[in-house]
């Protein structure tokens, strides 16, 4: 398991596709950044997917660190990560 | 991560752009990251369509629905990837054999006491004195050999039960009396939690059999037929103590749930949305502990216990491997 941070610089009328497809692995933490743990195999289906989305002059960047626990992380006002999994 | 989303809300859940959104009845959207869940625990009142059904069995995750007063209300499961004629013609023969039978159920039984009994002897070290039943569970424990039939084991895990039961009272903190186990409805708040916390383990033991090819129909220890997946009911029973019980002591002796958690209604003590969301919360912060496996030489978590408890069953049904039940070890 890895823990991923997900970040896109992508034409606006396009931001869609990248948004659709993260939001199935992770949770959506600001406009067009995403957060969450995943599987190694997940991460790599998700490096190719976000590959092949790419268009020229468009970047997307995946921070990956070995746990949560790794990340020194403060938050400023509300936390969308807090309890993503109660709804 | 096999992560379970509960759903308090009331709402509607629906299939947008290939994942599970949730709409609630306030208008707010949230978002289900489907690739990691392994199942839905809906508490709220939910709306949704087929479209939603057929999208949850392709992703091969599994929607437990909690009625408001009978908690489990059943699942909705995803059609089994895993089929095996084989495994399910060795566990209707297993179950058929009454030797075999009585001793995959002398299994979860054992387990089941050992678990109880680690728990009691937790406390016992901690200010408590619980010699005697201490001593009671060993004595059930070591005459489960003499059983000799199913319905002899029930009668001794219910005795065994009734003295781990028994020190329910002076576990808990003031204001919480427990006085016995009683159900349909939960007759106070101890018995509540008890009721809540068994119905969210039998929900994780019927997600973790379905990624198997072992028929959750086909038991040992409980009749088949009692209820529709009974295989669940044998494999909850061993972690019944390790599970649910130690976030109800913890929940209950740190106070972060107190009487207001609940609510009397028709004779029957529930717990509140707010309630059950804690319990939840910290049931599934104890699925996700780690601990190192033995055998596999490597961390697991508890929730990943269920799944191994369901393959060492098949692994028994289909090599004659004995089956070992989970004791906790740690």
């Amino acid at each position: 398991m890895v823990y991923v941070i997900a970040v896109y610089d992508v034409q606006a009328d396009r931001t869609r596709l990248f948004l659709n497809y993260l939001r199935r692995h992770l949770v959506h933490v600001q406009n067009s950044v995403f957060e969450g743990e995943v599987t190694e195999g997940e991460l790599e289906r998700m490096r190719n997917h976000v590959e092949d989305l790419l268009e020229p002059g468009e970047s997307t960047i995946i921070y990956t660190v070995s746990a949560e626990s790794y990340v020194d992380r403060t938050v400023f006002g509300d936390d969308p990560t807090e309890d993503s999994q109660f709804l | 991560m096999n992560d379970n989303y509960h759903v308090f809300s009331d709402g509607r859940l629906e299939r947008h752009n290939d994942t599970v959104r949730l709409v609630t009845d306030e208008g707010e959207k949230k978002y289900l990251p489907i690739e990691n869940a392994e199942a839905l625990f809906l508490h709220g009142q939910i709306d949704y369509n087929t479209r939603l059904m057929s999208f949850l069995n392709d992703e091969g995750v599994a929607a437990h629905v909690f009625g408001w007063n009978d908690y489990y209300a059943g699942s909705i499961v995803p059609e089994r990837g895993q089929t095996s004629g084989r495994t399910l013609v060795e566990q209707v023969r297993s179950y058929d054999d009454p030797d075999s039978r009585l001793s995959i159920a002398r299994a979860f039984v054992a387990g089941s006491i050992h678990n109880m009994r680690a728990n009691v002897s937790y406390y016992h070290n901690r200010d408590h004195d619980f010699e005697s039943v201490i001593d009671e569970l060993e004595r059930i424990g070591d005459g489960l050999d003499e059983a000799g039939d199913v319905s002899e084991l029930m009668g001794m895990e219910a005795g065994a039960r009734r003295a781990y039961y028994s020190t329910f009272d002076a576990i808990l903190p003031e204001g919480f009396v427990f006085g016995g186990r009683q159900y349909n409805p939960p007759s106070n708040e101890v018995n509540s939690l008890i009721s809540f916390g068994n119905s969210l383990v039998y929900a994780n033991c019927v997600s973790a059999i379905r990624a198997t090819a072992l028929d959750p129909a086909v038991s040992f220890l409980h009749e088949p037929g009692e209820r529709r997946y009974s295989l669940a009911l044998d494999i909850a029973e061993p972690f019944k103590p390790v599970l649910a019980d130690r976030v109800i002591f913890r929940l209950l002796n740190r106070g972060q749930l107190t009487t207001d958690s609940f609510e009397e209604d028709l004779n029957a003590c529930l717990l509140t949305e707010t309630g059950r969301k804690t319990f939840s919360k910290a049931f599934e912060e104890t699925l996700d502990r780690t601990v190192e496996h033995p055998r596999l030489d490597r961390k697991v978590s508890y929730q990943y216990l269920l799944r191994i408890e369901a393959y060492k069953l098949k692994k028994h049904l289909l090599t004659g491997e004995p089956y070992e039940p989970f004791e906790r070890w740690w």
